[in-house]
């Protein structure tokens, strides 16, 4: 909301700068987001917290500063009832509530003789100040009464609606033409004005365009209503449509305003408008609720603000508030004025008591006890994090909306969402891989060569809700320098990664198996197993997916962290060191490596390391050959073994490789 | 005769050369598919019966020797190569490092702040109900300040969490106070995806319930944790706020780092809100079960306290994932 210095020193006398009326509103909770200063005035852009409607006006915000710095308000809006008007009767005009609970009061006047002109300049110039267009004087005098006091006031003409207000609810599938030309369907959800016909507005929203106010109006019904604030705005979010006085009736309106604002309007137009006679004035509640009591505890209000306040200082705030305080002196009532609705519980006054002594004077305090326990919940997140970026992957962070094409695996449906930021991205993730992937794309196309990403984060799927995963993509050239040549990633590094990463993460007893996962090409990737469940997969991503070779992981994290650790253990450190053998072997290249050594493993007698140290295909070898070189390294905790020592288990060796068909090279 | 010239230049070529590539040529012209040797080896079918096992034995031995040679030369030379340059300002072989990401790497940093004041951390589910998302938070339906939490919904009826405040709720169901605890996570709210917006956050709430907790607690607590954070000497101030689940509320205020208190496009007249908070509203503390005791509570997002700390102009790019980005983080650094 926008307000201006000048029209607020109009109600009150503010001697600041500025910058510092600016500062003085912030620190009453009134957020000044901008100041615009023009020649002779300056305006204050404000953000007005949904609880405090009636800071909505240019007398709202003088109260607050009256309030705060001990001023009373130079102006009061209190205007009679104009000469020669009829009250109450119902023979020009005649308002029924239909909808009892959605419309508590309803004021209507009725005022002829109306010649729709140009505003007076100062009208139109606070108007726009305040960021609201001129249009006519009738309109303009609504708004004006809207901007200074807060009730949201709508004119009617006379000659273009029957005799009859009638508020109800809008019919299903009834249409209503707006002031702004657009047709809308109502329901029974949404509150009407409508005379015999037809809806002629939709009820603090906006005015049918068939009652509107033209260049002809002679006559004009003037509405000052209060409605239930819920149902506007569901009416106005339904619709899509936010009006000065939307805004203000959702945020609940003051009650008690409305015959003073319907009044001071008659003035204005009567002046301003040439209006000639009010020919009556209905009111459909004339005895309103207008105070409340709020009990009010000063032993509740210190415990809350750490900070023993007085009686005569609390006093005096309620006073510059315009609150009375009734009742004893420990436990008093306060009686709350109908325009602060937002003070219903004891806690709301402790919050004026806290505000206007200032929060710089509420002490500072932090006492320290470990009386409270400790409530141990597993996070053992940052250790992965920290290994993935010690195997060279950076962390990433995507936004967890993907397309609906993504969701590829059997048996999972995704979750949707009703109302997606974007329309094509409208499922919550089942994967970490299309994000990951499209920030390798991302960087590839801004001129890296080498990139390593990882993520940890939820995805969602309808059968298993949310899932914590940790993902990893890898792509393009290994890293470059001077002492290597540079190749590209391959399956070989990812394989690496996991294997470290669970290594690191004290993970044991698991396999590698077939990857039926659809995201993978099934002969580059291999799944992750333990205890019999799959808990991932990782290798080479299908190349459908993006141009470049991209090798990927994904595993579900719970599963990962919550499978059995291997026990930390000492074991024996050797003092001797091994004797060391080299075993090149030709095999049938289907042979796995995994076969190979756990033969050997099973053969050597003695404590034995192993190592595979070159891996080759020649043709010289043979076809559908390869040569492997194994290092084995046998120990011995009391001495370095000998030649002789050994011999027995290298013919072993070689007579057990020998069955797979293994050839010793020399 | 032949061969053993033959073996005596090969020894010498192969000594001679000076690059892998060289070496390649030499092993090319002695052992290549028409390399010198090669072709006496596929003449021997021609040469006499005397002459034949004689030449095929050396013949074949020299290959071996030669073969091995080359090998030895190779690595000599591969070796040569960063041998004896002796230019220390060469850089030196560096694993590669990844990097956390900024807002995991702030994230404990904060949270690791509220350990040290014995609070613990929880989390919870970010697909939420409407119940402990808003209702037990005391924003019912229709409640204008939903207003202020512009919500994802599914299409089952349920919600993506605006805050992680409903983790508070939860965990109020299972534990009963004193307690002191930090949710942090991620949360969601329809905003356009610009410089300063983004449709997805992350978050850091607390709460401190207990038979006497103050507002003067909330304060001191949060003084501490602002000026860990953002230098010693920062100016903190706290403004009167508004949340429906707290009241009092509060928020807290520093001093513009960027323009340092003259006012300047980033902040609001030198000043820049870091965080909500407030004594914890009534209704809530009653859904929680908990009439009888008091609390505090108060919610940061750390994309935006990072923004501040790191000068980062431009939320996007903490979900854009540039290595660029990245890589300028580390946890010493900052």
């Amino acid at each position: 909301m926008k307000v201006n210095y000048n029209w607020l020193s109009l109600w009150v006398d503010i001697n600041l700068s500025p910058d510092d009326l600016a500062n003085l509103l912030n620190h009453l909770g009134i957020e000044v987001e901008n100041i615009e200063l023009t020649s002779n005035d300056a305006i204050f852009t404000l953000d007005i917290t949904p609880n405090r409607p009636d800071l909505l006006s240019i007398q709202g915000i003088s109260r607050e500063i009256a309030a705060k710095t001990d001023k009373n308000l130079k102006k009061v809006i209190n205007y009679q009832i104009p000469e020669g008007a009829r009250q109450d009767k119902e023979i020009e005009l005649s308002v029924t509530i239909e909808s009892v609970g959605d419309c508590a009061r309803y004021v209507a006047s009725l005022i002829d003789g109306i010649e729709i002109g140009p505003s007076p300049s100062f009208i139109s110039e606070r108007l726009e100040k305040c960021g609201i267009r001129s249009i006519n004087n009738v309109i303009d005098i609504t708004n004006y009464v809207l901007l200074e006091i807060g009730q949201p006031l709508h004119a009617f003409d006379y000659d273009r609606i029957g005799n009859k207000i009638i508020v109800r609810r809008a019919k299903n599938g009834e249409t209503i033409v707006t002031l702004e030309e657009e047709e809308k369907v109502l329901s029974n959800l949404d509150l009407v004005i409508a005379d015999n016909r037809k809806p002629i507005a939709i009820a603090g929203v906006i005015g049918g365009e068939s009652s509107g106010i033209t260049e002809k109006t002679k006559t004009i019904v003037l509405e000052s209503a209060f409605f239930k604030p819920e149902l506007i705005r569901k009416t106005s979010r339904r619709l899509k449509l936010s009006t000065e006085s939307s805004y203000r009736f959702e945020r609940k309106a003051d009650i008690g305003i409305l015959r003073t604002a319907s009044l001071y309007a008659l003035h204005l137009l009567l002046k301003y408008a040439k209006g000639k006679s009010v020919c009556s004035i209905i009111d459909t509640n004339t005895n309103p609720e207008l105070t409340r009591e709020v009990p009010f505890s000063f032993e509740k209000t210190n415990r809350l603000l750490g900070k023993r306040v007085e009686k005569e200082e609390v006093n005096a705030i309620f006073n510059k508030l315009g609150f009375r305080s009734n009742g004893d002196d420990t436990n008093p009532k306060i009686e709350i004025p109908s325009y602060r609705r937002d003070i219903e519980i004891e806690e709301d006054l402790t919050e004026e008591i806290g505000r206007f002594i200032g929060y710089d004077n509420i002490p500072s305090r932090f006492g320290y006890s470990n009386e409270h326990p400790i409530i141990k919940e597993e996070r053992d997140i940052l250790p992965i994090k920290r290994i993935m970026t010690s195997l060279g992957f950076s962390e990433a962070m995507n936004i967890p909306f993907i397309e609906p094409s993504w969701v590829k695996r059997e048996g999972e449906n995704p979750i949707e969402l009703k109302n997606p930021m974007w329309s094509d991205k409208n499922i919550l993730r089942v994967t970490l891989l299309p994000g990951l992937i499209s920030n390798v794309k991302r960087n590839l196309n801004r001129g890296e060569e080498s990139v390593a990403l990882f993520e940890v984060g939820k995805v969602f799927t309808r059968e298993r809700e949310e899932e914590e995963m940790v993902a990893g993509i890898l792509a393009g050239n290994m890293p470059i320098n001077w002492y290597e040549s540079q190749r590209p990633a391959d399956f070989y590094n990812i394989k690496g990664t996991i294997e470290v990463l669970l290594k690191e993460l004290n993970i044991g007893g698991y396999q590698f198996s077939e990857c039926k996962d659809p995201f993978y090409i099934t002969e580059r990737a291999l799944s992750l197993n333990l205890d019999k469940s799959t808990i991932g997969c990782f290798g080479l991503l299908c190349q459908d997916i993006c141009k470049a070779d991209i090798f990927g992981f994904e595993f579900n994290l719970h599963k990962l962290l919550s499978s059995p650790k291997e026990k930390i253990q000492y074991l024996r450190t050797y003092r001797f060191p091994p004797i060391k053998r080299d075993l090149s072997i030709v095999v049938d290249e289907k042979t796995p490596y995994d076969r190979v050594k756990n033969i050997i493993n099973s053969i050597i007698t003695h404590d034995v390391k192993i190592e595979l140290i070159d891996v080759y295909k020649d043709p010289k070898i043979g076809n559908n050959k390869k040569s492997l070189t194994i290092r084995l390294e046998l120990y011995h905790p009391a001495k370095t073994l000998t030649e002789e020592e050994i011999k027995k288990d290298m013919e072993n060796v070689i007579k057990g490789l020998s069955k797979l068909g293994a050839d010793l090279r020399k | 005769m032949k061969l053993h010239e033959l073996e005596k230049n090969a020894r010498k070529e192969i000594e001679e050369t000076a690059t892998s590539e060289e070496l390649e040529k030499v092993r090319i012209r002695y052992l290549g598919r028409k390399g010198k040797l090669t072709e006496i080896l596929h003449s021997i079918g021609n040469l006499s019966k005397e002459e034949k096992p004689v030449v095929g034995r050396v013949a074949n031995r020299l290959k071996i020797e030669l073969d091995q040679l080359i090998l030895i030369r190779k690595k000599n030379l591969e070796e040569s190569r960063t041998l004896g340059l002796e230019d220390l300002s060469l850089p030196g072989r560096k694993p590669t490092i990844g990097n956390l990401h900024p807002l995991t790497i702030l994230s404990e940093e904060i949270i690791n702040i509220f350990i040290s004041m014995g609070f613990s951390v929880v989390e919870g589910p970010e697909i939420e109900t409407d119940y402990y998302n808003f209702t037990a938070l005391n924003t019912p339906p229709e409640h204008p300040a939903r207003d202020l939490h512009d919500t994802f919904y599914l299409k089952d009826g349920r919600l993506l969490r605006t805050h992680t405040s409903p983790v508070q709720i939860r965990i109020m169901e299972k534990h009963s106070p004193p307690l002191r605890i930090i949710s942090p996570g991620r949360c969601y709210r329809v905003d356009t995806f610009d410089p300063s917006h983004s449709p997805t956050f992350m978050q850091i709430e607390g709460l401190w319930v207990d038979k006497d907790v103050s507002m003067a607690d909330l304060f001191g607590t949060l003084k501490i944790f602002a000026r860990k954070t953002f230098g010693g000497d920062t100016k903190v101030e706290f403004l009167p706020g508004y949340f429906p689940f707290t009241e009092p509320s509060a928020e807290l205020w520093i001093q513009c780092p960027f323009c340092t208190g003259k006012g300047c496009s980033v902040c609001h007249q030198g000043n820049i809100e870091i965080l909500g908070c407030g004594m914890v509203h009534p209704n809530v503390l009653k859904n929680m079960g908990y009439s009888e005791f008091l609390g505090f509570a108060f919610g940061m997002g750390v994309e935006r306290i990072a923004m501040i700390k790191y000068n980062i102009n431009d939320i996007r790019l903490f979900y854009q994932n540039d290595l660029q980005f990245l890589k300028q983080f580390n946890e010493s650094k900052l």
